[in-house]
């Protein structure tokens, strides 16, 4: 298999090529309604919740302010439990201590449960070019792994394929099973990975694994599923890797729960996933199982050039996926459309900050700036103002595409003239208002093809802001 | 300079340097930080917590059965394992709870977790209340590859180990003084909603998971 390179550079033609993608569209309406209504039943069923929002954003507040000393206490617990820690700067220099740990394990076959570092650092192709067989056992990472894709949502990795292709997927791959086989009933097809999966558990000599938190206090690893994949992977073979990156450490036990407390309630809905393993060090002397090494890598990889930044609040983000369940842009698109590891507005985000605004510089303008994102955000990220923040950077870089650059100088000459600002506005809004009034909003607007033909544009109040401020 | 080294120094430019920051960590490591709100469905207390943590725990499709003392565990277990249609034979670790039983018709071996596993018995640590949860603990007492590769996992627990919420549960983890390889928190059976978005029970882990809650 091949790397996956970013494409975010070419987000407009991607955007064009997902929306034109009629199996894509069709798996993304099935999706859209799920998440958002799962997490709004979750919230409201417990009170505390936006209080522990506050909390959770401020532990990790309290972390990244002394991010130096909770690694070293970390690292020591790690090494006291007979664990190794490996600290990685770039993706390469994590891609080669993987390699090297499963060389010196005498490894050909690395089972992996579900980690988004993995897919960061390309670790998939890299070990596949040196001879080590890597097998996603995520249901989800499984499909797309076949297919040769890499992921379109952070914890819902395959949710762009249809049933039909997992159908076809599944006969082509599983052709030591009789052709004839009945397969149109889901749990059959659920049925079938598991007992292919299940073997491939036994036959790995590496488990690789991600962590949703490292804790200080203690030196554990900790991996949130549903499936149990990641915890068969780490169980049965010899070698255990957690690959994880610097800002997913929190201080103690007590300051795990309060992000669990918001991670699946924001993520799928659930009050707690089914699998939450706090993991420490190799198996004991008398342990029957487990792994008889335990290895941490620690990437880096851009993090420590946000500290200290605007960008820094993005490093509170625990990956629940809630921004783009809630985000028009991501709906209408997809993850592929943005071209890298991270999709939807944390990608968004993330994106030009670890490979550069020259790749990612793209994705900040895939905001309608609606705020929904932040709004549902567990962890209190201001979203737009850092997608914002890229936009600036982008534009001084001059780097943005020709028509942003004069759409921008176009708004920047009204701008400037506030007087011809507010009458040209005010015209636009009333004009705009009485086409839409009663519909509530347009599904096309001349210039605005390429905003209306996946999502409706709202219709303005008849006055602008400016206007509505000056009667108050 | 180390990859260690450098990444700290980063770090360490960033955090500036600021008077006392040794203390302000000290303090938290040593549980003197902010305490978080204490979410309402986490105080629960007496026969409410066990309501609670029989709701919940069915709330996340487990099944959970009451019996009133550690010696109906293995009629409990044959008559489970003759209604799911399973054979009478289980696996489990070696928990002082399981072995000094007399298991009648059902056999019961013990050891690891194997490739096929129709029926595997652990007992669980604790249980927390709040979400219906088990909180599991490796080891030769319950190795951990039983809590995943049994088809239909049992679990026993006995009431006085179900806690309120994470508060009361991490303080009496922490009292218990237990050092397992790994704590796995439980809450009901495996699922993957992967395939065409629908949400099955059974994908790695267990089908099915069953609460022997027991006094
Ligand atoms: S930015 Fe917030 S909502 Fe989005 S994945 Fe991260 S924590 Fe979740």
């Amino acid at each position: 298999m091949t790397a996956h390179q970013p494409t975010s550079r070419q987000f407009k033609k991607n955007v064009t090529a997902a929306l034109a993608n009629e199996n894509l569209q069709r798996a993304m309406r099935s999706t859209q309604s799920g998440f958002v209504g799962k997490r709004a039943k979750a919230r409201d069923a417990l009170p505390e919740f936006d209080s522990l929002r506050d909390a959770a954003r401020d532990l990790k507040n309290h972390t990244l302010a002394h991010l130096d000393l909770y690694l070293e206490r970390y690292e020591t617990e790690v090494k006291a439990s007979g664990g190794h820690v490996h600290w990685a700067e770039t993706a390469g220099d994590a891609r080669r201590i993987v390699l090297d740990i499963c060389r010196a394990a005498g490894a050909k076959t690395v089972n992996k449960g579900k980690t988004m570092i993995s897919e960061e650092i390309g670790l998939n192709a890299h070990l596949e070019e040196n001879g080590v067989r890597a097998v996603e056992t995520d249901l989800g990472e499984y499909i797309i792994q076949l297919r040769g894709e890499a992921p379109s949502h952070i914890i819902a990795p395959a949710v762009h394929v249809t049933v039909p292709e997992v159908d076809a997927l599944f006969r082509k791959t599983h052709a030591h099973l009789p052709a004839d086989r009945d397969l149109s009933e889901l749990p059959t097809m659920l049925a079938e990975a598991r007992a292919v999966l299940r073997q491939k558990y036994f036959e790995a000599d590496v488990g690789v694994t991600g962590a949703n938190m490292l804790i200080a206090e203690t030196g554990q690893s900790v991996i949130v599923t549903n499936e149990g994949n990641g915890d068969l992977s780490q169980s049965l073979p010899r070698v255990h890797i957690v690959l994880a990156s610097i800002e997913k450490i929190v201080p103690t036990l007590e300051d795990a729960a309060t992000v669990l407390r918001v991670l699946a309630r924001s993520a799928t809905g659930q009050e707690m996933s089914v699998y939450t393993t706090f993991s420490r060090g190799p198996r004991r002397a008398e342990d029957p199982d487990g792994p008889e090494e335990y290895h941490v890598v620690l990437l880096d990889n851009g993090r420590t050039g946000m500290l200290g930044t605007e960008f820094q609040d993005m490093l509170r983000c625990i990956r629940c996926g809630a921004c783009m369940n809630h985000c028009p842009v991501y709906q209408a698109v997809g993850g592929h459309a943005y071209g890298w590891v991270y999709p939807g507005p944390m990608g968004a985000v993330l994106t030009p900050s670890l490979i550069g605004v020259e790749e990612g510089g793209q994705l900040p303008n895939a905001s309608t700036f609606c705020g929904r994102c932040e709004s549902v955000c567990p962890m209190r990220i201001p979203l737009p103002k850092m997608m914002r923040h890229w936009r600036e950077r982008e534009f001084e870089k001059h780097l943005a595409p020709a028509a942003s650059r004069y759409g921008l100088r176009f708004w920047g000459f009204f701008a400037a003239r506030p007087a011809l600002y507010r009458r040209a506005t005010g015209l636009a809004a009333r004009a705009l208002a009485a086409l839409g009034r009663g519909r509530g909003r347009f599904a096309a607007l001349p210039l605005a093809g390429g905003w209306t033909r996946s999502r409706d544009f709202p219709t303005p109040a008849p006055k602008t802001f400016m206007q509505q401020w000056k009667e108050r | 300079m180390s990859a260690r080294e450098a990444i700290l120094a980063r770090v360490r430019k960033a955090a500036g340097g600021a008077e006392g920051r040794e203390a302000a960590v000290a303090a938290r490591l040593a549980g003197n930080g902010p305490h978080a709100p204490r979410p309402a469905q986490a105080r629960s207390e007496g026969a409410a917590r066990l309501e609670l943590f029989e709701a919940k725990a069915r709330a996340a499709d487990a099944t959970v059965a009451r019996i009133a003392t550690v010696a109906d565990l293995p009629a409990a277990l044959a008559a489970e394992l003759r209604a799911r249609n399973l054979p009478a034979t289980v696996r489990t670790g070696a928990d002082p709870l399981f072995v000094g039983l007399d298991w009648g018709a059902v056999e019961r071996t013990e050891g690891v977790g194997r490739l096929e596993e129709p029926a595997t018995l652990s007992r669980a640590e604790f249980g927390l209340a709040e979400t219906g949860t088990l909180a599991l603990a490796s080891g030769p007492m319950n190795p951990v590859t039983l809590t995943f590769l049994g088809e239909t996992h049992f679990v026993a627990l006995p009431t006085a180990d179900v806690m309120a919420g994470f508060e009361d549960f991490w303080a009496a983890w922490r009292a218990r003084g237990l050092d397992p390889r790994t704590l796995n928190f439980v809450t009901g059976p495996s699922r993957s909603a992967d395939i065409g978005q629908t949400l099955q029970l059974g994908a790695h882990g267990p089908v099915a998971l069953h609460i022997f809650l027991i006094g």
